[in-house]
Parts: C-alpha cells; structure tokens; sequence
C-alpha cells in the first residue's frame, strides 16, 4: 500500500476515530482526572491519600477481586468439562447444546437472577428435594452469601467462557489425538501433553474475560447476595449518585483499571511466551 | 520388528461392513501396500490395525500376541498420518520427543535417538523449529521420524504423500522405501495411488467395499489380476475374448503394434506422448477399442493412420 | 437513590435514548426526569394531564433519575431537560454542586403545603414512608424495640442496604424516641445492628426485593416502603416509628426562561389537593396538602403516609444531617457491610 493511499484510507476511519476518543476516551480521561484534579485548587492527591487513611474501600475492592476470582475459577470448573463434552456430541446435539448455553444471553439478567431464587431458595425447589429426600432437615443456605453470589456470575458469565473454548476445541484434530495415542500415550497424558495445552490460549482469554466482567458486576451480588457481599460496583453507584464523591470514586475506578490493566498485560506476556 | 496377522476382520457400522471378513498376514520386515478406492473400506482397516478402533469380529495378532482387545498405546506401533497431525504446540524435537517421554525414556538417550531419527529424515538442524514453519514435506519427514524414533514393531503409513505434490512425492517415495529396508521394519501403507502401491510394495492387498480382492506381489497382481476389478483398478486393461469364450485381460505394455497388414487391422483414434513411451487408443473391426502403449523411438503414429496388433495368447490372463 | 427503580433502571435506558433525541413541538413542551415506574405514572395522571388541558403545556416524562445524572446533564451545558425529581438528601447535595435552580414560589402561587415541602430549591411534591412489615401469621411487632428483637420475635429479617434507612431504626430498638433520633448516635445504631446481624438473611438494594422475600417465606420481617406493601392481604404492616420522607421536582440549573415559566404552573398544578387525590389513586404516597385527607378514599386512610394518624407517628428524614455526615457513616457502613 502506497502513503496517498494510506492517507485515503486514514481519512474514511478519521471521522469513527474522532467520535471514539470524544464519545468514549475523553469522559473517562475526565472522570480518571476528576481525582487529581479540582477546580479552584489545581492538582492534588488528597483522595488517593484518603483511599489510604480510610482503607475501607480498598477492602471492598479487594473483597470485589476475591468473589471475581472465585467465580473464575467456578466457571472454569463448570465450563471446561461442558465445552469437552459439547465437542464430543453430534452436529445436532451441538446445535442445541450451544442454544442452552446461549439461552440465559436472551433473558434479562434480572429474570435469570429472580430464577435462582426459584431454585435455590429456602422454599426453592432445591432445598424442597433435599428435604423431602431426608438428606437434610433445616434449609441449606445457597443464596444471600459468597456461594449465591458465585452461582449468579458463574450462570451469567458461563457463555463467554464456554464459546471460545468450545470453538478452540473443535479447532482440535481428532488425528492429534489419535496420534498421540498411537505413539503410546495412555489417555490422561493425551489429555494434559496435546489437548489442553492447545486449548490453553482459549481458556486463558475466557477466563481472562469472565474476571473482569465479575469485577463490574452490579445486579447479581446485590439481589443474590443478600446485600452481604460487598461489590466495587455497588460501593461507586453510592459514592457517585448518593454521598457524592465522584473524586473519590474517581480514585477508586482509577485503581480499579490499574489493576485490570496489570492482570491483562499478565496474560499478554504469557500468552506472548506460550506461543515464542 | 513383528509380524501381523489378521484373521475374518470385520467392521461394522449398523447394516454396512467397512470391513468385511478380511484375511491377511505380513511376514516380519515386509512392505505391504492397502490399495482401494476411497470408501475401500482401507482406512477402516488401518485403525483396526492400529487400535484406534475396535473390530465387530475376527483376530488381529501382531508378533503372535493376540492385540484385538489391545489399545493403541498398547501396540507400539508407529502411525503415520496423511495430514501429518504433528502436535502444533511443540518444537520439532519435543515432537519427536514425546512417544519417548511416554515410554520414560530421558535425558541423553532421549536426546540422542530423536536426534538419529531427524537425522534419519534429513531434518537435523531443525529441532527448534515448530511444525508451522515447515513445508509440507518436511513435516511429512518430521511425523516419520516420530513414528519411528521409539523403534515400534509395525510402521503404518496413512497415505502418507497424498498431500504432497507429483515431484516431492516421488523423491519421498524413494526416501521412504530406503527407511523401510533401513529399519527393516514391517510396515503397511494405505494408498488409492496404485502406482505408489506398485512402486513401494512387496506386496499389495486390493481392497473393494470392504472386501479382499486380491492379495499379491504388484507384478503379479498387475499381469495376473484375480477379478475384472483388480484388473480395471490397477492400470490400463484390454479385455478380450478368449477361444473358451471367457474375457481375458492384457496389459497395454504386451500389445505389439506394427505396419498395416501383418495383424488385426486397426485405426489410430488417439496418440499421447507420455515421455519415454506413447500410448495409442486403437479402434479395430467391430468397433472394438483396444490400447497399447509402445516404447517412443522418435516417430509416432497420427491419429487416423492404419495400423495392425497383435499379442501373444500367453499374455492374455483370463478373468471372471 | 434511586428509591423505586432499581429494577427499572437496566430497562428504561433505551426510551432515554429514544425520547431525547426527538423535535421539540410547536406548542410548549418541557422534559422531566423521574424515578419511573407508578411513581412516574401517578405524576401522568395526577399533575401532567390536568395542566396539558389547562395550557396545552406538554410535559415529556423519561426516568430514571439520579445525581450522576443530573450532574452530567448540567456540566455538559445542555437546556433540554428542565425538571428533575431529587431524594430530600440529594437536594441538598445538588444545591450544593450548584445543579439546581432556586424555586421561583411567587410565580409557583401554591395552595396550601406543609412546610417541609416548600423548600428553597425544590417542591416536595411526594411523601412515601419507609416502615416495618411482615408476613402475616408471624407475631406482630408494635414498635422497633419489638422489631428488632429476634428472641421474642423470631424471623429472617430484611433490611435496607442504605444506612439511612437502618440506622434511625436500630436507634429507637436502643431505646431513643422518634424525636431525639437527630444527631444520630452512629456508634450506638451500629452496636445494635451488630447484635441482629445474623438474623438479617438480606440487605436489599431493590425495594421489589423485600414483599417478594416475604411472599416467598425467606424472610418474615422487613423494612420496606409502605407503597410496596399496603393493600396486599399477604403483609401486615405498622407505619410506628417510620420515616417519612420526600420527592422533590427540581429545576435543572441553567434551564431557558420560558421552560422555568412552564415548571412553575406545573407545581402549581402539583400543589392542589384535588390533583393529588389523583396521583394517589395510582400510588399510595402522597402529595404535600394538609387538606388532602378528606379527599381520600376514607377507608383507606391508613394506608397513605401523610394521613393525620400515620404522619404523627412517624419521623422525618434529617436530610441536612446526613449532608453533613452522610460520607463519614457510609465508611462506616460499608466496614460494617464486610463484617457480616
């Protein structure tokens, strides 16, 4: 490609260019700035210092990033065997695999959080089973704690781990494995040695995803967690609409992003040495 | 380095049989040739072989051990596939690497055999590479060197060139029949290409529909063939009638081919020059057509042109 | 906050989008962001109606509000929305960020109000009530101190993840009455919430949240907004110690002269007790008029926050109090929160 057409080229994508970095960079630059900066007094780092006298917030965003990973990690339990076992089904059994996983996409996070109350509840069908089957007395408490919570994200959250590794595993050429197995590996060698090391990068990315969606997460740990698993996202909603401080939950999302950031550029670099 | 047996193999799939009854043995260090349309039933034979699959019923021993129920783990057998199924995550070395691994052999030894085998195949040099950045034959040579690093006692080769072009695959053809005798180890390819199968083979097995059609020497298989398929199959065939009146089947090498007047008159319908020898499609009375295929010496008949041919009886082989 | 949509929230986005994107139309029409939801419609039926069939003034209702969003309308300078409903704290607040425009009473000429309504920067065009309910067939609990007693009163409790709304509560249970709340002992109301935790199965962000965890037995007793719960034969409820509180319409700072013109006979159309008579057929909160309990469906008195007997048994919020407090406790509260 010669330079005039570059230049052409540079000229259709300016106009979307100008209205990402004013629509979406620009208010977050401003709102990243807000903490630094205050009218009539010029820059200051007051609310960072205040983050570090009152390290309640910090507490809460480090509660935020232990329920994300745990979810993580729930998910991954879940989703790993659920894409193996959809890649092992026929064309049609996949098809409706696939749907079922996609299906909670088109109900409203609100209606699939209301369902686990459904199931999981005290008078849910859950405990109702286990009650009558004699395997308990007294209600188990699934919801309004950390293990509702993780139930929630895990259901909201399953599709966008389970795709990219369900495509990555059926990126995978059975004559691999059968290769593998005719040069003499027994079945979990195969397993650890050739199939999951190919679907590591997929797994690593999902994962990657599912933790920070978790760390936004609003609805689902308000409603399912009883109110009793303190989330960022619930903490900015009441430090922006209600007390308000927006500098000082301009302080926390710029930690917040700092630290999303670090895990991201984590995962780069092993992804960058994995494939080297 | 063992011998393979197979007695009444039989697959199936529902109603239709992959394979069907199917007898063979291969004696230690012998290169046998599966030669079949696609759908053969070949392939299905081959993962019989190797243990990826289970057969419905018959016996399959190899070096006198039974191995029907065996896994493929447990055959120590080298596999070669045509899409090479190299693992795409590991270096060039720690391919040929892991069938010793799985065997717990390490260290030196280790080092020392996967180098011998790319050795072997011409790739030293090239461990560090991954599979991604080789053509097409050298990865070829890389899964040949894998399947054969741990010494297995069979080499069962999935159309191994079939992905490869005309040229390259006939220079591998050579370097693959040298491994062979190198190694003397027993080996079964699966091929549609009959000339790879006559070129390579000790012996071929002609496989149709899941059933043998004939098991013998490419030479022998080629001039004698059992049934009207083998004949059609492999090569070029002329059926003419026989005084007994059976069909008989000759080569196109064994129809002599001279001026008009001293055999059956016959017309050129077509000459195609195919380097050292010419084949000619011929038209003779009755509207018969029959073709020969003659040493090129410089000049050649045009198509049009009156000619005679003849053949010696005893190279006609009868068929059913 | 957002008192009544949390829930509608996630669902009134797009109409946001939709609504504010549109012509203004020949005839005068001004917008108005509220909380939505049967609030919303009781404001459509009980003020907007009557004054388009006085005026022909159109008033174009989005939702939901809050002070982000006030905020972000009135730092990015724009005049298209005029009228913004606020919480009694959040008034305070965007007084103070200077979002807000100060109430013209003059033009506004209002009938009769109680006082707390007619504030400087706002008219409290609302009262709802946050009060104790359970599910009926529990022990029924006369006051907070009974309330909060889970020995005699055993049950799940459901209480708000707001600490304005809990800590007055666990005050009275200690003993304070309803018209010393203010100042709040912080210490002491967290003491007493200490002592109850474990019997509180959720703390709810939503208020659909507390009748549903009743009607579905995970709780027994809530604290809850007496809307979500009055004429529902499943509760039984006690407006005793509540809190009454309110709405305020504002004007949004910078708003055109001619559209501040038209907020004003909108409250106008607000003050009059025959227009709130119908917005509380809607909702069961009501509007500022001390006249407004003969024209009330009288069999229904009970229900409504402002009625005679409700409103003395009530507190009112201390918005100024939790202005000047309110970032120091929620430090408090959300410790307390990683406590549980």
């Amino acid at each position: 490609m010669n330079k005039a057409s570059r230049l052409e080229g540079f000229g259709f994508i300016a106009p979307l260019l100008v209205l990402m970095v004013v629509a979406f960079n620009a208010p977050i630059v401003y709102m990243l700035g807000l903490a630094f900066w205050e009218k009539g007094r010029g820059f200051t780092l007051e609310h960072y210092e205040g983050l570090l006298e009152a390290p309640v917030y910090l507490r809460v965003l480090g509660n935020t990033m232990r329920i994300a990973l745990i979810a993580t990690l729930a998910n991954i339990l879940i989703g790993y065997p659920l894409a193996h076992w959809m890649r092992g089904l026929g064309s049609r059994g996949r098809v409706i695999a696939i749907a079922l996983v996609v299906l909670p996409f088109w109900v409203s996070i609100l209606v699939r959080t209301y369902a686990w109350i459904v199931v999981l509840g005290n008078g849910g069908i859950v405990n109702r089973a286990l009650q009558w089957s004699g395997l308990t007395d007294a209600p188990v408490s699934f919801l309004y704690n950390e293990l509702g919570v993780t139930i929630g994200m895990a259901n909201v959250l399953l599709p966008f781990l389970v795709l990219p590794l369900f495509a990555a595993m059926l990126r995978i050429d059975d004559r691999l494995l059968q290769a593998a197995a005719s040069l003499g590996a027994p079945p979990r060698t195969i397993f650890w040695k050739v199939y999951f090391p190919l679907t590591l990068p997929a797994l690593a990315a999902g994962a990657l995803l599912v933790f920070i969606l978790c760390l936004g997460f609003y609805v689902t740990p308000a409603i399912l967690g009883g109110g009793r698993v303190p989330m960022i996202s619930n903490l900015l909603d009441t430090l922006i609409n209600q007390i308000p401080r927006w500098e000082q939950a301009s302080a926390i999302s710029t930690i917040l992003l700092i630290v999303t950031l670090a895990i991201f550029a984590a995962y780069r670099r092993l992804d960058r040495k994995a494939s080297a | 380095m063992s011998d393979i047996r197979l007695e009444g193999v039989t697959k199936r799939y529902g109603t239709f049989a992959a394979a069907d009854s199917v007898d063979l043995s291969v004696t230690q260090g012998e290169f046998v040739t599966i030669l079949g349309p696609s759908g053969s039933g070949k392939t299905t034979l081959l993962s019989l072989i190797a243990g990826l699959n289970r057969p419905t019923s018959g016996r399959i021993s190899i070096g006198g051990r039974d191995v029907t129920e065996a896994t493929a783990q447990e055959r120590n057998i080298g596999l070669v596939f045509q899409s090479y199924a190299l693992f795409p995550h590991m270096t060039v070395l720690q391919n040929v690497l892991f069938p010793l691994g799985v065997r717990r052999i390490g260290g030196a030894e280790a080092g020392r055999l996967a180098r011998d085998a790319l050795k072997l195949v011409r790739l030293d040099g090239f461990e560090g590479r991954r599979p991604s950045q080789l053509s097409g034959g050298q990865q070829q040579r890389v899964a040949l060197a894998r399947a054969v690093v741990f010494k297995p006692d069979i080499l069962l080769l999935d159309e191994p060139l079939g992905a490869l072009d005309r040229k390259l695959r006939e220079e591998l053809q050579v370097e693959l029949k040298q491994l062979q005798r190198s190694l003397g180890v027993t080996t079964i390819l699966v091929t549609h290409d009959q000339e790879e199968a006559l070129s390579l083979s000790d012996r071929i097995m002609v496989l149709d529909k899941g059933r043998v059609q004939q098991v013998a020497a490419p030479t022998e298989a080629y001039l004698k063939p059992a049934n009207r398929f083998v004949a059609e199959f492999l090569g070029i065939a002329n059926f003419v009638g026989l005084p007994d009146g059976r069909q008989g089947v000759i080569r196109p090498e064994r129809v002599r081919l001279m001026a008009a007047g001293q055999g059956l008159p016959a017309r050129v319908v077509e000459a195609i020059y195919l380097g050292q020898m010419v084949r000619y499609h011929l038209a003779l009375e009755g509207n018969q057509s029959v073709v020969a295929a003659v040493p090129f010496l410089g000049a050649a008949h045009a198509p049009g042109e009156r000619v005679s041919v003849s053949w010696e009886s005893a190279d006609v082989w009868p068929v059913t | 906050m957002k008192r009544r949509t949390f829930v509608g929230a996630a669902a009134a986005l797009p109409a946001v989008g939709l609504l504010s994107g549109g012509a203004r139309a020949q005839s005068k029409e001004i917008r108005m962001i509220e909380s939505g939801g049967a609030s919303g419609e009781s404001i459509q039926k009980g003020y907007i109606d009557p004054l388009f069939q006085k005026t022909g003034i159109k008033v174009v209702r989005e939702s939901p509000s809050s002070l982000g969003k006030l905020r972000a309308l009135v730092e990015s300078g724009q005049t298209s929305t005029t009228l913004f409903e606020l919480g009694s704290g959040v008034v305070l607040q965007a007084k103070k960020l200077g979002l807000i425009e100060k109430v013209d009473w003059a033009a506004v000429a209002p009938a009769a109000m109680f006082p707390e309504a007619k504030d400087e920067y706002g008219f409290g065009y609302q009262y709802f009530s946050t009060i104790m309910a359970w599910r009926k067939g529990v022990k029924e609990p006369k006051n907070f101190t009974e309330f909060f007693d889970t020995k005699a009163f055993p049950g799940k409790r459901c209480l708000p993840d707001y600490p304005h709304y809990c800590l007055p509560f666990a005050l009275q249970a200690a003993g304070v009455p309803i018209d010393k709340l203010f100042p709040l002992d912080v210490d002491m109301a967290f003491k007493k919430l200490n002592e109850i935790k474990k019997d509180v199965a959720v703390w709810w962000k939503a208020g659909a949240q507390p009748p549903q965890l009743m009607k579905d037995n995970e709780v027994q007793y809530s604290i809850c907004w007496s809307g979500r719960v009055v004429g529902d034969p499943a509760f039984g409820l006690s407006f005793a110690g509540g809190k009454a509180d309110l709405s305020f319409i504002c004007v949004v700072k910078g708003s055109k002269p001619d559209d501040k013109a038209a907020a004003w006979k909108l409250m106008h159309e607000m003050s009059l007790p025959e227009n709130q008579a119908k917005a509380a057929e809607v909702i069961s909160y009501t509007g500022p008029s001390p006249d407004l309990d003969k024209l009330l469906p009288q069999d229904k008195l009970w229900q409504f926050p402002t009625s005679k007997q409700n409103k003395d048994v009530q507190y009112f919020e201390n918005a100024q109090w939790w202005a000047d407090n309110g970032e120091a406790v929620n430090k408090k509260w959300e410790a307390f929160k990683l406590s549980l």
